[in-house]
């Protein structure tokens, strides 16, 4: 019988307990009998072990609103009375502690309008190119390949790009059924765009006719079916209609684009600017085949130089694709890719070219294949750790005033209590309190919010904008935020309070000063987080400083960059020719040099063999003015000369290539960087010092100089160096010779120094970032511990009195109130610095050239964190240790 | 008065309330259902349902005796008040009017 708990009645009681739970008890005994009679019929039917399963499936199927909630309405009404008055006690308590409900609402809007923009910046980066409406069928053919140079590194030696050959599009779109439509997508190029008297040089996207039907950019003029049936037509954005033609109609106009050639091109199309979450950026769109070097590169299956997107039919799948483009690759390229192979002994399973597909909606986070605006994840993650941070210190607020103004509401608890309140209900109240702070600081943080969307904006370089969806997305996130947090601080102190014993409280046997027990570790917390970030912060600064400040071998001081805009042809040369005649005689230009390319503008890369082993090196096209407008240093040697014809075949080198070729007296040697089989190579003239052409990310690689303009190009940049001083001035001047010269060229030109300083935007604005949330996270710590510090003030009031009674100094008093703090914050600090040098340390490793962090820098980190602890709490010390002992002792 | 309307199985459970008369509890209507109808129900399916039929004041309960089956535990009983009584007449005799109303001809050519 299982009235005398049998062994089966014990195991059953687990369930039971669970009825128990949630069963009303009104209900629970007739329940509890049936499913213990249904038992016993069970396990007659089934056997003991089945019939117990059975048991406990069915007391879970009691789980149901019909019995859970049933005969709770009576309890409810009780509670909605009281709720009324907790509202009312809670506001009365807001009001009446402003300071501490000041530093509350404060943190935890903060808090929250971080969290706001960083849930928007997340939902913005995981939205990216969403808006296609064949996003699922349209892919993006890349390139992976062997790559020697990181094979030698030891990584992984498959790179992705998304750069594959011309005709391989052609091939793809006419051979495998499945592809619906196919473009290309070369953003890279530049052309001079001339209407009447308007010219200027543009970026130019070639694209095929399919670009139209494949995307979702609209439409404003023109359809899509029919744009690009002419290969001279051209596709512009709002923006470049309205600067060429103003209030003109632009459908219909012809205009002259020079893109290595001029040509006449009608607009037949007006597109809708892509949005900032699109990783498709155009302005003005031209078809592919009216590139002038089209023809050419149709049978170029060794360039690797286009971009190309293909849309596949509803039905057909990807795995289909890949077989089928396989056996397309095979076809046409096989026998190169396997001359390749042997020749440049590629190791097994490996090749140097295999085909890789990245869906449309991949690309924007896929940080393996380079493309505009891609981006890592972890950048999410961080921002997403920086809110949860701010949002913790916030919280620790919170509970730690909470707990150490408990003592003013042990009376009310006590009498709550006595009167008849049930522990439950008193943490329905103090979670509805904090519930109600966290609503409130809920909506300062969306004003915050959208007031700091603009420069949020800014720093992460997105385009994030509140339209009306978005908007009822970010009120119910940040709506589920405050509910969170008001629980979650709230729920501790809740616990903490509404567990006072009401006669201990009522009989008085407390004095009002309370025990902070609990807080002191929150505190070293929230102290230990804002020292981090400090530390983080000055690190990362003292690199920025660094990395802006160093000398890189070369003078980019009041150095113009002007494109020549000439295309890649011999009127480079004849430009930069012209030009430096010209201002010859102008005093305010010291120098005019010409350069295949300019430093962060690109740069040209050669292979070459030597002695069977793959050599590289960077290649700049010079001038002979080019060393001295630079102020390059000549270790050896000497500059090219004009007048000594063999110098068209000569080279200078820098350091690291004479190293790299291991040459101990580089100029007796030949640089065979042509692979010419019969003669030496070229003559080396001169060896450079080292100086830093590529960004301080990168070592500085093998380079040489060559003025051969055959086999490294022509001048297409022109560097100017002006004499210091009245800047803007000078640049009129340069730009009037200009006109003067070439009236039908568009005038551009940027700054060496800031062009050099842009590789670093990036870091920048991640540094900026750090900053300004280092920056609220040490204000709300400070909130806080202004806030304790007050209260512990407060609560030593006597104590104080006392002491200044009995002859205790006023340095003594400050020393005994800021003592503990001090310690608290050597304690967080001790913690904080091992873990930050660990973060700090990776995050240098993104640089080659780096600041070392010494024990000062953590030092300087302490010291800031400490004064501005201390400052915080000497306000309270301060006015405690001024009061006059009479005013606090005479009630005693 | 608004007219209350009942779902099929509430009103198979009223129903068989109705004719187990003193021995209508949790199991014994199951038990009952499955022998007369051959159809498995779910015991927590009949509470919830007996529960609502009592807030609808067609039903009402109390504590039976102790016994010593179901480990000593009482069963709740359930009768059926005159209110269940109308409503279930009340339905069976909707349900005959709508019967009749079906065309004669087309039930015989099933029928045959």
């Amino acid at each position: 019988m299982l009235k005398n708990h049998s062994p089966s009645e014990n195991h059953l009681n687990h369930s039971l307990r669970l009825l128990k739970w949630f069963c009303p008890p009104g209900l629970y005994e007739g329940i509890e009998g049936d499913l213990l009679e249904q038992f016993e019929n069970d396990r007659k039917e089934f056997g003991e072990k089945k019939a117990r399963r059975r048991f406990a499936w069915h007391v879970v199927k009691f789980f149901r609103p019909g019995i859970f909630l049933r005969n709770r309405f009576s309890n409810q009404l009780i509670n909605t009375v009281m709720w009324g008055n907790y509202f009312k006690v809670a506001t009365r308590n807001i009001a009446k502690r402003k300071l501490y409900s000041f530093i509350n609402a404060i943190g935890l809007s903060i808090g929250i309008a971080f969290s706001v923009l960083i849930y928007l910046y997340i939902q913005d980066e995981k939205n990216f190119d969403r808006f296609h409406v064949n996003k699922d069928r349209i892919y993006r053919l890349d390139k992976a390949s062997y790559n020697t140079q990181a094979a030698q590194r030891g990584e992984y030696p498959v790179k992705r790009s998304a750069y594959v050959p011309l005709p391989l599009g052609n091939a793809v779109k006419d051979e495998i059924p499945e592809v619906q439509y196919l473009t290309r997508f070369n953003g890279g190029e530049r052309g001079i765009f001339r209407y009447g008297e308007k010219v200027f040089s543009e970026g130019i996207t070639l694209v095929d006719a399919d670009f139209f039907r494949m995307f979702s950019f609209p439409l404003i003029a023109g359809s899509a079916d029919r744009l690009f049936s002419d290969k001279y037509e051209v596709v512009l954005t709002p923006e470049i209609a309205q600067k060429y033609f103003g209030q003109e109609e632009p459908v219909g106009k012809v205009i002259t684009l020079d893109l290595q050639g001029e040509k006449q091109f009608t607009v037949t199309g007006l597109i809708e600017t892509p949005p900032a979450n699109s990783s498709l950026i155009f302005k003005i769109l031209v078809p592919i085949q009216s590139h002038p070097r089209y023809e050419h590169n149709l049978d170029q299956w060794g360039s690797f130089s286009f971009p190309t997107f293909i849309q596949l039919y509803p039905q057909a799948t990807i795995t289909d694709l890949k077989t089928k483009a396989d056996t397309v690759i095979k076809k046409y390229m096989g026998e190169m890719l396997d001359r390749w192979h042997k020749e440049q002994n590629v190791p097994a399973g490996f090749s140097f070219f295999e085909p890789a597909y990245t869906n449309l909606a991949d690309i924007h986070l896929k940080t393996e294949v380079g493309w505009d605006k891609v981006s890592d994840p972890k950048y999410a993650w961080i921002l997403g750790g920086i809110a949860l941070l701010i949002i913790v210190i916030a919280s620790i607020n919170y509970i730690s005033l909470a707990l150490t103004t408990s003592a003013s509401r042990k009376i009310e608890v006590g009498i709550r209590k006595v009167v008849g309140a049930h522990r439950q209900q008193l943490v329905w109240q103090f979670g509805l309190e904090s519930l109600m702070l966290a609503v409130i600081s809920m909506f300062i943080g969306l004003g915050l919010a959208v007031f700091f969307l603009p420069a949020f904006n800014e720093f992460t370089g997105k385009g994030i904008a509140l339209i009306s969806l978005s908007m009822a997305q970010v009120a119910g996130a940040s709506l589920g935020i405050a509910l969170v947090v008001g629980l979650l601080a709230g729920s501790y102190p809740a616990v903490f309070l509404s567990g006072f014993l009401p006669v201990t409280v009522l009989k008085g046997g407390f004095t009002s000063k309370m025990k902070a027990g609990f807080t002191k570790p929150l505190v070293v917390f929230q102290f230990f987080l804002s020292a981090s970030m400090i530390i983080c912060s000055i690190i990362m600064y003292r690199q920025m400083e660094f990395i802006a400040t160093k000398d890189l071998g070369f003078d980019k001081e009041h150095v113009l960059v002007i494109p020549t805009q000439t295309g890649w042809s011999e009127e480079a040369d004849r430009v930069v020719e012209q030009f430096r005649n010209k201002m010859s005689a102008e005093p305010s230009v010291v120098d005019v040099a010409g350069t295949s390319s300019s430093f962060s503008r690109g740069h040209s890369i050669y292979g070459y063999k030597i002695k069977d082993e793959n050599k590289r090196a960077y290649v700049y096209r010079v001038d002979p003015e080019y060393i001295s407008l630079l102020s390059l240093t000549l270790k050896e040697g000497r500059n090219f000369d004009k007048r000594i014809a063999s110098d068209g075949n000569a080279v200078i080198i820098n350091e690291s290539l004479a190293r790299d070729m291991g040459w101990d007296n580089p100029l007796e040697e030949h640089l065979n960087w042509r692979e010419d089989t019969v003669g030496l190579g070229s003559q080396v003239i001169g060896v450079l010092s080292d100086y830093h052409f590529l960004s301080l990310n990168n070592d500085i690689e093998p380079m040489f100089l060559s003025i051969d303009k055959k086999s490294t190009g022509y001048l297409t940049t022109m560097l100017v160096k002006l004499s210091p001083g009245d800047i803007p001035q000078k640049i009129e001047k340069v730009k009037s010779a200009w006109a003067e010269l070439y009236p039908d060229k568009p005038f551009d030109y940027s700054f060496m120094d800031e062009d050099v300083a842009k590789q670093y935007n990036s870091y920048k604005r991640w540094m900026s970032i750090t900053a300004l949330s280092t920056g609220f996270a040490i204000f709300i710590a400070c909130l806080g511990l202004f806030g304790l510090a007050g209260i512990n003030a407060v609560n030593r009031t006597k104590e104080i009195g006392i002491r200044k009674v009995m002859g205790a100094e006023l340095s003594h008093i400050f020393v005994l109130l800021n003592k503990q703090f001090v310690l608290l914050a050597v304690i967080a600090f001790l913690l904080a610095a091992p873990l930050s040098w660990y973060f700090m340390n990776k995050w240098l490793a993104s640089f080659k050239y780096v600041i070392t962090v010494g024990w000062e820098l953590f030092a300087v980190s302490m010291l800031a964190g400490m004064s501005i602890a201390l400052l915080t709490v000497s306000y309270h010390a301060i006015k405690a240790a001024w009061i006059n002992p009479a005013d606090t002792l005479k009630y005693e | 008065m608004a007219k209350e309307y009942l779902g099929e199985f509430e009103e198979l459970v009223l129903t068989i309330v109705g004719i187990l008369g003193e021995e209508a509890y949790g199991n014994a209507i199951v038990a009952e259902i499955k022998e007369r109808l051959g159809r498995e129900v779910n015991l927590s399916a009949v509470h919830v349902t007996l529960y609502r039929l009592e807030d609808k004041g067609f039903l009402k309960s109390r504590m039976g005796g102790a016994t010593n089956a179901r480990g000593g535990r009482r069963k709740r009983i359930f009768t059926i008040t005159n209110a269940g009584l109308a409503m279930l007449k009340a339905m069976k005799e909707a349900r005959v009017d709508l019967w009749k109303l079906i065309p004669r001809l087309n039930y015989d050519s099933i029928l045959y």
